[in-house]
C-alpha cells in the first residue's frame, strides 16, 4: 500500500484517531495503540485550577505519535489563530487542525472563518489540516491558500451516520491536488472503508472508537477497515457495469480501413 | 492586596504572597506544567520561559493545557 | 489498474510533468505500452467511472485493442454528454485577421515560405466580416490570426473585441501566443477565450515541422495556456494537430496537459478541438506519415470524453459533412458552420487563400437543419457577456 504523505511527512497509517470522549487515559491508550495510528488530535482547554493535575494526555507517548492539535472551541477566526498560536507554543508543534465551529448543536465548520483563519496561519508557517463541510469549491479555495490537506465531513460530529456527503466528497477527492481526509461522522468501520473505497487519503474517527463498548476492539476493527478499503482502493475497482444498449448502431458509418 | 485573573477568576494574594513568576504562580496552584502554556495579558509565554516570566498585579492570566478532542 | 494518487501540494509545470511521464520525446516506450494493452485492460478501462481520468484508463482507450470496443464506447460517450451537456451543441464561427506570418510551419498554409498574396484586415473589414456572420444568427465568435504581430496587436483585438460585444455573447481567439499582460487586455476588453494548440508534444517532431519564427519554441508554446488562465480567461481551447506525429501518443500527452491545467487552474473550463491534418495549399501530404483514419479520430474523441466528463469538444469545418453528422452524437459540443477560412472570405470567399481546405460547404442554416435531424438543439448563444467581471469593472 502507498504511503500517505502530509506536508511531505510519510506515514503507514491512513486513520487518524481523536482523543476525547474516552471512559479513561488507559482505555484511550490502548485504543491508539490497537488503530495502529501515528496522527492522534488533542484538543486546547483551560486548566481546571481545581483539578489541576488531571493530565489525560500523559499516556500517550509523543515519540511514537503526532500531536495534531484542534482549534475546537473556536467560533471564528480570530478565536481559532489564536489557538493554534497556543498550540504551537505548547507543544513546539505547527501542525494544526483547523476547526471553526460556531453552530454549538451540530458542530458543523463555518466555511468563511475557516477560509479566514487558513491564510492567516498558513502565512504564519503553520500546516494547516482544515475541517470542513463536504463543499467542493471551498477545498478548492483552500487549497489555494496553501493548506495541508482537506478535511471534508461524512456528516455532523458524533452523529455516525456515514458518507451522507458521499457524492460531494467524490467529486473532492476527484478534484483536490491535496490529500483527503474524511473527518466526523464515521460511525462504523464500513464507512471508514467506504470513504477509503472512493478515494479518500485518510479518515479521522473518534466517536465511534471512544464510545464503543469496547474501545479496543473497534479501533482494531476501524484499522482493518481502513486498509482493506485502501486495499480495493489500489486494486481498481469495476464501477457497476451500465449495460450499454443503443437503439441503432453509432460507429457503423465507419467503412473498414 | 494584590489581584491576578486567572483563568478569568479574580485571585487575590496578601503582598507577600504574590507570586514572582509564572512558576512560582503555578506551584501555588498545584498545576503541573507539564502540558501547559500560558497567555499573560494576552502575550503567548511558553513553558521554558515561566521560570523567567515575572508576574505582576492587575494580570489577566490564561493557563491552558492539552486535553482529549477529536 | 492502479488509479493515481495525488498527495503533494506541489503541481510542477505540464513540461515537467511530460518529460518525467517520457511523452515529450523518443515515445517508443508508450507506443510499446499501448501494443500492449489487451481485452481485458480495455474493459477495465470502460468499467471506470466514466468522465474520471487516469493515465491508464486513457492508455487502454486509445490503444489498438479498444478498436474493437468502438461502439460500447460511443454508446457510453454519448450518455454521458447527454447528462453533461443536455442535446445542446453551439455553434461558432471563425473570422480570419490575416495570413501574414513570421513564422515557418511546414504544414500550414499560411507558412511564410508559401507564396500568396497575403491579406490582412483592418478593424473595420473586420467588423463587417463579423457582422456577416452575426446576420446569419452567430453569437459565438472565434477570431483567428497567424503570427502578424505588427498589424494584428492587443490593441487591434482589443478595439475589434469592443466593437463586436454588442453583437456576440462569446468572443475566443485563435492567435499567435502572447504572455499574460496581454491576455489579460485581451480579457478586459471582453475576450473570454484562449484557442492555442500544442501542434505536437513530440519536441523532435516539434523541431522538424516548426522551421523558424517564434513559434519554433517548444517550452514557450507549452506555457501558453498558464498564461491564459493567469490572465482570467475562462476557456482554454487545447489541440494537437493531427498527422504530425503519433496520435494515440498525442492524445496522452494532450490528456495530461488537460489534466494538469484543470488542477491548476481550476475556474478555467478547457476544450479539446481535433485539427487534422488535410491538404492546403503548398502542403505536400506525403511528408506526413502519421495521418488517421476516420476510425482513428472517432476513437480519439470518445477515448478523451470517456476521461473527460466536462471538456469540451470542438469540431471545425475541416471535416467532412457526412462525418460531421454522425459525430455530432458522439460527444461533440462545440462545432463551427458555414466557416471561411480566408481573411475577408465571408465578404469575398474567392478572393483569397485559406489556412486550410473546409470540406463542409454547407451553410449554418443546412448544418443547423441537421443538427435539429439529430434530436440536438442548436445553440447560438450560451450566456450574456454584459453579466462577467472584468478586470476594469
Amino acid at each position: 500500500m502507498e504511503k500517505l504523505i502530509i506536508a511531505g511527512r510519510a506515514f503507514d497509517s491512513r486513520l487518524l484517531v481523536g482523543t476525547g470522549k474516552f471512559a479513561s487515559p488507559k482505555v484511550m491508550a490502548r485504543a491508539l495503540s490497537a488503530s495502529g495510528c501515528e496522527i492522534v488530535t488533542v484538543a486546547l482547554r483551560r486548566v481546571d485550577i481545581d483539578n489541576p493535575t488531571d493530565d489525560t494526555l500523559r499516556e500517550i507517548d509523543r515519540d511514537r505519535f503526532l500531536l495534531l492539535p484542534n482549534t475546537s472551541g473556536a467560533r471564528s477566526a480570530e478565536e481559532a489563530v489564536r489557538l493554534s498560536r497556543l498550540a504551537r507554543a505548547a507543544t513546539g508543534i505547527n501542525w494544526v487542525k483547523l476547526e471553526v465551529t460556531p453552530d454549538p448543536y451540530y458542530l458543523l465548520p463555518c466555511p468563511i472563518e475557516t477560509l479566514k483563519a487558513a491564510e492567516v496561519l498558513v502565512k504564519e508557517g503553520f500546516v494547516v489540516l482544515p475541517y470542513i463541510n463536504a463543499d467542493p469549491i471551498l477545498a478548492k479555495r483552500l487549497q489555494d491558500v496553501g493548506t495541508a490537506t482537506v478535511m471534508p465531513l461524512g456528516s455532523p460530529i458524533g452523529s455516525n451516520q456515514g458518507l451522507k456527503t458521499r457524492a460531494a466528497l467524490e467529486i473532492i477527492v476527484e478534484q483536490s491536488n491535496v490529500p483527503v481526509v474524511v473527518d466526523a461522522g464515521l460511525g462504523l468501520p464500513s464507512h471508514a472503508a467506504e470513504a477509503m473505497e472512493i478515494g479518500a487519503d485518510a479518515v479521522l474517527v473518534n466517536t465511534a472508537i471512544a464510545a464503543a463498548s469496547d474501545p479496543v476492539e473497534m479501533a482494531l476493527a476501524f484499522k482493518l477497515a481502513v486498509e482493506a478499503g485502501r486495499r480495493a482502493y489500489e486494486a481498481g475497482p469495476r464501477d457497476p457495469l451500465r449495460k450499454a444498449e443503443a437503439s441503432s448502431p453509432l460507429t457503423g458509418f465507419l467503412r473498414d480501413e | 492586596m494584590k489581584s491576578l485573573k486567572v483563568n478569568g477568576v479574580e485571585r487575590q494574594f496578601a503582598p507577600d504572597e504574590m507570586p514572582g513568576t509564572l512558576s512560582a504562580l503555578l506551584s501555588v496552584l498545584g498545576v503541573g506544567p507539564a502540558t501547559v502554556v500560558a497567555e499573560v495579558d494576552g502575550r503567548i509565554v511558553r513553558r521554558e520561559e515561566f521560570d523567567r516570566t515575572q508576574i505582576s498585579d492587575g494580570q489577566q492570566i490564561e493557563l491552558i493545557k492539552l486535553m482529549g478532542g477529536g | 489498474m492502479k488509479p493515481q494518487s495525488v498527495n503533494s501540494k506541489l503541481i510542477e509545470s505540464i513540461g515537467s510533468v511530460l518529460e518525467a511521464l517520457q511523452l515529450d520525446r523518443d515515445r517508443g516506450l508508450w507506443e510499446q505500452r499501448l501494443r500492449q494493452v489487451n481485452s481485458q485492460d480495455v474493459e477495465t478501462a470502460m468499467a471506470s467511472r466514466p468522465g474520471t481520468y487516469s493515465l491508464t484508463k486513457l492508455l487502454a482507450l486509445v490503444s489498438p485493442a479498444a478498436e474493437s470496443y468502438l461502439e460500447q464506447m460511443a454508446t457510453l460517450s454519448q450518455r454521458l454528454t447527454m447528462q453533461r451537456f443536455g442535446r445542446t451543441i453551439r455553434l461558432y464561427a471563425p473570422v480570419y485577421l490575416s495570413s501574414h506570418c513570421v513564422n515557418r510551419c511546414r504544414y500550414c498554409g499560411f507558412n511564410r515560405d508559401n507564396r500568396f498574396a497575403r491579406v490582412r484586415l483592418t478593424v473595420d473589414q473586420a467588423a463587417s466580416e463579423a457582422g456577416i456572420l452575426a446576420s446569419e444568427g452567430f453569437r459565438d465568435i472565434l477570431l483567428v490570426s497567424s503570427e502578424d504581430r505588427a498589424f494584428i496587436t492587443v490593441a487591434y483585438l482589443a478595439e475589434l473585441a469592443t466593437r463586436l460585444k454588442g453583437k456576440f455573447s462569446f468572443i475566443s481567439v485563435e492567435i499567435y501566443q502572447m504572455l499574460a499582460r496581454e491576455y489579460e487586455q485581451l480579457f478586459d476588453a471582453g475576450i473570454d477565450g484562449v484557442t492555442l494548440y500544442q501542434e505536437t508534444y513530440d519536441r523532435d517532431a516539434y523541431a522538424r515541422y516548426h522551421l523558424g519564427g517564434p513559434k519554433a519554441d517548444y517550452e514557450m508554446r507549452l506555457r501558453g495556456p498558464d498564461d491564459m488562465a493567469l490572465a482570467g480567461m475562462r476557456e482554454i481551447g487545447l489541440g494537437a494537430l493531427l498527422g504530425l506525429a503519433d496520435w494515440r501518443v498525442e492524445t496522452l500527452a494532450l490528456a495530461e496537459h488537460a489534466s494538469y491545467l484543470m488542477r491548476r487552474y481550476w475556474q478555467s473550463h478547457v476544450s479539446f478541438s481535433f485539427p487534422r491534418m488535410r491538404p492546403a495549399c503548398g502542403v505536400p501530404s506525403d511528408e506526413f506519415p502519421h495521418l488517421l483514419t476516420d476510425k482513428n479520430l472517432v476513437q480519439m474523441m470518445l477515448a478523451l470524453r470517456l476521461c473527460f466528463a466536462d471538456a469540451g469538444l470542438v469540431l471545425s469545418t475541416r471535416e467532412p459533412a457526412e462525418l460531421r453528422d454522425h459525430l455530432m452524437g458522439l460527444g461533440v459540443t462545440r462545432l463551427s458552420a458555414g466557416s471561411r477560412t480566408s481573411p475577408g472570405g465571408y465578404t469575398d470567399p474567392q478572393a483569397n487563400t485559406g489556412q486550410f481546405e473546409v470540406n463542409d460547404h454547407r451553410s449554418p442554416a443546412e448544418v443547423t437543419a441537421v443538427i435539429k435531424t439529430q434530436g440536438f438543439d442548436p445553440v447560438w448563444k450560451d450566456w450574456d457577456d454584459a453579466l462577467w467581471a472584468r478586470n476594469t469593472d
